[in-house]
Parts: structure tokens; C-alpha cells; sequence
């Protein structure tokens, strides 16, 4: 044998041996159930990459669920316990590997979800890095919790909320997260807790009662888009942090427009921030 | 009579395929959609001896069990269900917590009830009548008929379920088969081919660069050059301390320009600046670096020698190729298991070691600017008298030029 065959065949062996690349497997997964005589459903969502979107389902559906996902990687979760309520959909790591980068692959899962119009609902939604889009109005919100990582979140009122809506909860770790329509939401209490990254709370829509949001922020930009004639409280504990509020009188910590009392709508406004940006928008 | 069955099938199937989805799609109570859907199913009947012949799947103590109680676990059950399978299909065995397996396709008539749960193995599922419990399918559909009822929970791993007038008063999964990798696995050929022209394209970029800095930047590149190959180890040091301080140093610019408020204003721009300065002392010290290695094999050719020309972009060249050698050797075997994944470290390594070489001498030198680790200017020590007279440039008399022989 000579020198140039045995080398081409060791080339060749090796190329026997050689690994074949690992291929995506995407499957796609659906779920719904109807309507029965359910009272509330506490409802978690977790959908750690991708693009998402939540809204409103159709009339004889409690909760509709479509995902496609990478099937080396995740797996579907759809858990529903008639009796307590409780429901769990998403995707689920598999755990495989340890620490991982998300890659592009894992951003082309999708994922739908739905739940019902006139059954109350408590929603916790755990976004991880992924695109999300939720369109909230139309729901019977009692209790609301979404929290995102490194992503970019858009959360929409579009109509009236039915029903009492006691909390809602809005954490955003190095992402951007829009709130629009939170005047439709008619939230008692409104809470933002922000690490580095953007925020847009706009209180626009048909009001409801009075809010009381709570702004925790650091290395951020806080922006509060009201409607003009709203009167608004701001109590400000800042560090380093920049406050840009036209149109509201200034007494100590405190920022007011004039005769707050007598306003019709009021908001009060809590800040807690660290080296970030606070600009009070009105809207005409 | 296989002319005529595959002339039905195709009547068949232009008749749904022809039919809009959206009317497939809308309410149960849909007469043209309870059609189409009653046609699809006769599809799978004229597939001939494809499809297993029904029967039901015999229980044995030997064989897996399956709890279709749950079914919230659809991978797993699929999982379960498709190690449970034997060819041929008939020989299957399975024990169902609380319930019973088929194996094709199978129906529920209308007058019969079904207590307990249900497993249906490669065939659809027709529910005329009323389950009392949950249905889990493997690659078949689940079809709920008018007046059929399920009390329960569905999953379809590998169909879907559909509703044509029937009731579930649980939970409908549909989970899609797995048809084919979504990409077959590239050749060996297009791997190298891939990698080699990733490596190509590169090596020509920074060769343009490097002629660029040559052109326009030539004192710099020859002074950081120079700190290369004159203060090799304190240039390393430079450059780990550098890399190493790299990003505090920019948290430390950011905040404390937040810190300021004029400064906050200035974060975009120094921000910017700061990254273009860490590009360019990296990239710029790789290819001062590549100059001092082909400066040094030119001026060892030369040695030999051999003629050629030595100029700043024959170093460039030079160097630049001597970097893409164990590039080249990843190329080529990199496919090899175990030795290719050695041979991209240590290519990986050498690059990042003569890239720390050449960032740190770019800061040493201030980028090209400070020669004092460039090896041009000599210690006072060195210095000897032949150096330090000074030429008089006055008073002194000039010779008289002879003059010109008449002759």
C-alpha cells in the first residue's frame, strides 16, 4: 500500500466515523378543552423560548393550546385539575446539557394560547427569553403575573376587562415590556419590578377605578403614558435617577398635579428606582 | 379492479382535496364538513393490506403497561406506546391500567358503552357510542360522531382529534408524528467545503485590512510590530491583563458617566468608541502580529538565498498565511472524530495566543505610537562615545576645494 492510498483510507474510515450533525426535530402540539361548569381557572404558563401569544378563545373553549417546539429540547406540559382549577401549559425543558445559549433554532418555536372570555381567570405567565405578545382585553382577569427575562413582551387591554382584576404583576429582567390599556384592565394594584431594560405603562381605555401602580426599577427607563386631566400622585424614592414630570408640582418626594383631590380619575404612583430614567407622557 | 379502486381513490381524494378548509374547519353541525370528513375516513380503507387488520391486543404479564389515566404526558406516552410495538403488529402485547388496546382501526357503535379507557394502536378511532373513560391513539385519528360521547380525556399522538357532533367532556390533545428530521445530516464534502470557505473568506478580509493599515497606518502597524518581536512575553502579559480588564473597564466608563450628568449624555457615544478601540486593538495587533511573523520567514528565505522582495505586504501575506495553516489542517480533518476536535482547539488556542501577543503590544505602544518596546531605542548604557560626539554644525572651516587641474 502506498503512502497516498493508505492516507486515503484513513481519510476514508474517518470519514465512516465522523458523527452525522445532530437534526431539529419540530413537532407540533395541540390542546383545548370545553367549557363545563368551571368557576376559575389559576392557570401557569411557561414558555422559556420562541415567539407567544395569548388571548381570548372561542366561546364553548376554557383554554386552547398550539404549540410547536423543538422536540430535542422541550416537551409540552398541559396539566388541568377539575376539581382545584389549577392548569399548567407550556413547554418544559428536557433538561438536556446544562448551560446552554439559546440558539436560533429554539426561537422558531411558536406558541398559542387561549383561554375562556367568561370564566375568571388567574394567569401567571413565565416568558423566559422569549417574543411575547398578549392581548388581554376581553378576559376575566382576576389575578395577572408576567414576568420576563431577556425578551421583549407587548401586553394589551384592547377592550374592557370583565370581572375584578385585584392584581397585576409585571416583571421584566433585561428586556422591554409595553403595557397598553391598562385603564381597560382596571387593576387595583399595578406592579412593576424592572432590572435593566424599558418600560412602557400606558393607562389608556375605558376607566374603571382608581389604580395604585408600584414602579421598582433599576438601570432602566420607566415611562408613564396617562391621559390628561388624569390626576396622578408620584411618591419618588430615587437614587441617581432622573425624573421628567411636566405638568405635576413637586413637594419634597412627592409629585402631584394641581388639586389631585378633586380629580375624577386618579392614579398613584409609588417609585422605587435606581440609576434609571422616569418620564411622565401625557395623551391628549 | 385495481384500475377501478385507484380511479375511486383519486375521485376520492379530488373531492376532499377540492373542498375549501374552511369549511372543513367550522362547526360540527356543518353538513358539507360532516362529508368531506366521512370521505377522508373511507381513504384509509383503500389503502388495501398497508393498514392492520383489527383485533384486540392481548394482555400479558411479561409485556409493558400503560396508564392512559393521565395523559398529560404526551412524549412520554409516546414513548411507552412505540417501545411497546413488535413486527409484525399482531404480535404486540400490552397491559392497560384500567382499560383495553386495539390494534387498527376500530369503531364504537352507537348502542355500545365502553367503561374504562381506551388504547388504539395504528388506526383510527370512530366513537358512535359512549366511552367512559380516556382514549389514547397511536398514529390514528379520533373522530367523535354525533351522539357520541366521551367522558374523558383524548390524545391522538400522531393524528387528531375531531369533533363531528360528539362531546368530550375533557381535555382534546393532538400530537403531530415525527415525519423526518427536519434536515438530513450535510455530507462530508459540503462540511469541508462550508468550512473551507468560511476560512477563505477570513483570511481575505483581513488581508484587505492588512493592506489597508499598511497603506495608510504603516508607521503604527511597524511599530506595534516591532513591540511584537521585541517584547513578546511583556506584550502577552499586556494583552491577558488587557482582555481581562476589557469589560470592567467598560462598566467602570459607563457608570461613571452616568454618575455624571453631563456624562450620561456622552454613554452612546463613548459606548461606540470604546468597542471600535477594542476592534481595532485586536484586530490591528493580529495583523502586526501576522507582520512580525512574515517579516522574520521572509528575512530567513532571504537568508537561504532565495530573491524576494521584502516589503510590508509580502509580511502581511506571509503571516497571515502562516496563521491559516492549522486553520487549514481543521478544514481538512476536522471531520476526523477526536483528532479534528483536538486539532480546533489547538488552532483555537494559537490564534488566541498570538491575538493576545498582538492586542497587548497595541496597548504597550499606544497603537503604534510609543516605540519604547519597539527595540528602536537604545538604553544610555549602550551608548558609546562614536554615538555621543556631536557633529559641529559652526565653526568650523571649510575646506578649500582643490582646484581643478589646468591640465
Amino acid at each position: 500500500m502506498t503512502p497516498r492510498s493508505a492516507a486515503l483510507a484513513l481519510w476514508s474510515a474517518g470519514a465512516l466515523l465522523a458523527m452525522p450533525a445532530q437534526a431539529q426535530t419540530m413537532r407540533s402540539f395541540t390542546a383545548t378543552r370545553g367549557i363545563l361548569a368551571e368557576r376559575q381557572v389559576i392557570a401557569t404558563l411557561d414558555f422559556g423560548a420562541g415567539a407567544v401569544r395569548v388571548g381570548p378563545a372561542a366561546a364553548s373553549q376554557l383554554y386552547r393550546m398550539e404549540v410547536r417546539y423543538d422536540a430535542d429540547r422541550f416537551r409540552p406540559t398541559q396539566q388541568y385539575d377539575p376539581r382545584t382549577g389549577i392548569l399548567r401549559l407550556g413547554l418544559e425543558s428536557i433538561g438536556k446539557g446544562g448551560m446552554r445559549v439559546t440558539s436560533r433554532s429554539q426561537l422558531e418555536q411558536t406558541g398559542n394560547f387561549a383561554f375562556s372570555r367568561t370564566v375568571p381567570l388567574s394567569l401567571s405567565a413565565n416568558l423566559g427569553a422569549s417574543e411575547a405578545s398578549l392581548e388581554l382585553g376581553g378576559l376575566t382577569l382576576t389575578d395577572l403575573t408576567v414576568r420576563s427575562g431577556a425578551s421583549r413582551a407587548t401586553i394589551a387591554f384592547g377592550s374592557p376587562m370583565r370581572g375584578e382584576c385585584r392584581h397585576a404583576t409585571f416583571t421584566v429582567g433585561a428586556g422591554e415590556i409595553d403595557i397598553a390599556g391598562l385603564a381597560n384592565a382596571g387593576c387595583r394594584e399595578v406592579r412593576l419590578e424592572g432590572g435593566i431594560g424599558r418600560a412602557t405603562l400606558e393607562f389608556t381605555g375605558a376607566w374603571k377605578r382608581n389604580a395604585r401602580v408600584t414602579v421598582a426599577m433599576s438601570m432602566g427607563v420607566v415611562t408613564l403614558r396617562i391621559p390628561r386631566g388624569t390626576g396622578v400622585r408620584l411618591d419618588a424614592s430615587r437614587f441617581l435617577s432622573a425624573l421628567s414630570a411636566d405638568g405635576l408640582e413637586r413637594d419634597g418626594k412627592t409629585w402631584s398635579t394641581p388639586r389631585f383631590d378633586e380629580a375624577k380619575r386618579k392614579i398613584t404612583v409609588e417609585l422605587n428606582t435606581t440609576v434609571a430614567s422616569i418620564d411622565v407622557d401625557w395623551i391628549d | 379492479m385495481r384500475v377501478g379502486r385507484g380511479a375511486l381513490r383519486a375521485l376520492l381524494f379530488l373531492l376532499v382535496a377540492v373542498l375549501p378548509s374552511p369549511l372543513l374547519a367550522s362547526s360540527p353541525d356543518n353538513p358539507v364538513a360532516t362529508v368531506a370528513h366521512r370521505m377522508r375516513d373511507l381513504l384509509p380503507l383503500l389503502e388495501g393490506l398497508s393498514a392492520p387488520a383489527p383485533q384486540a391486543v392481548q394482555a400479558d404479564a411479561q409485556a409493558p403497561t400503560v396508564n392512559p389515566a393521565r395523559l398529560d404526558d404526551p412524549a412520554r406516552l409516546e414513548r411507552d406506546l412505540r417501545a411497546a410495538l413488535r413486527s409484525p403488529i399482531s404480535r404486540t402485547r400490552l397491559n392497560v391500567v384500567g382499560g383495553r388496546a386495539r390494534i387498527g382501526h376500530t369503531s364504537i357503535g352507537s348502542d355500545e358503552i365502553v367503561a374504562g379507557h381506551l388504547v388504539v394502536l395504528n388506526g383510527d378511532t370512530e366513537v358512535h357510542g359512549r366511552i367512559e373513560g380516556n382514549i389514547l391513539s397511536l398514529d390514528g385519528n379520533v373522530t367523535v360522531h354525533r351522539g357520541g360521547i366521551v367522558i374523558g380525556d383524548v390524545l391522538a399522538i400522531g393524528g387528531r382529534v375531531r369533533m363531528i357532533g360528539g362531546d368530550v367532556t375533557g381535555t382534546m390533545q393532538s400530537l403531530e408524528a415525527v415525519v423526518s428530521p427536519a434536515e438530513p445530516a450535510p455530507s462530508l464534502w459540503r462540511v469541508v467545503a462550508q468550512r473551507g470557505a468560511g476560512l477563505a473568506g477570513i483570511f481575505v478580509t483581513l488581508l484587505v485590512l492588512g493592506f489597508g493599515m499598511v497603506t495608510f497606518g504603516r508607521p503604527n502597524l511597524e511599530i506595534v510590530s516591532d513591540t511584537v518581536s521585541h517584547s513578546f512575553g511583556r506584550s502577552f502579559t499586556a494583552g491577558l491583563l488587557g482582555q481581562i480588564l476589557l469589560v470592567p473597564t467598560f462598566g467602570m466608563l459607563v457608570v461613571g458617566l452616568v454618575l455624571t450628568v453631563a456624562g450620561a449624555l456622552l454613554v452612546p457615544f463613548a459606548v461606540v468608541i470604546y468597542l471600535l478601540l477594542a476592534v481595532v486593538a485586536i484586530l490591528g495587533g493580529l495583523l502586526a502580529v501576522a507582520h512580525a511573523m512574515g517579516e522574520t520567514i521572509t528575512r530567513r528565505r532571504m537568508a537561504r538565498g532565495l530573491v524576494v522582495s521584502p516589503n510590508a505586504y509580502r509580511y502581511v501575506l506571509t503571516g497571515l498565511t502562516a496563521l491559516a495553516v492549522s486553520w487549514i489542517a481543521w478544514v481538512a480533518v476536522g471531520w476526523v472524530p477526536v483528532a479534528g476536535g483536538i486539532i480546533f482547539v489547538s488552532a483555537a488556542l494559537a490564534t488566541w495566543f498570538l491575538g493576545t501577543v498582538g492586542f497587548g503590544a497595541a496597548i504597550l505602544s499606544r497603537g503604534g505610537v510609543r516605540e519604547h518596546f519597539a527595540g528602536r531605542i537604545l538604553p544610555p548604557e549602550m551608548m558609546t562615545d562614536e554615538f555621543l560626539w556631536a557633529t559641529p554644525q559652526f565653526g568650523v572651516p571649510a575646506v578649500t576645494r582643490p582646484a581643478k587641474d589646468p591640465q
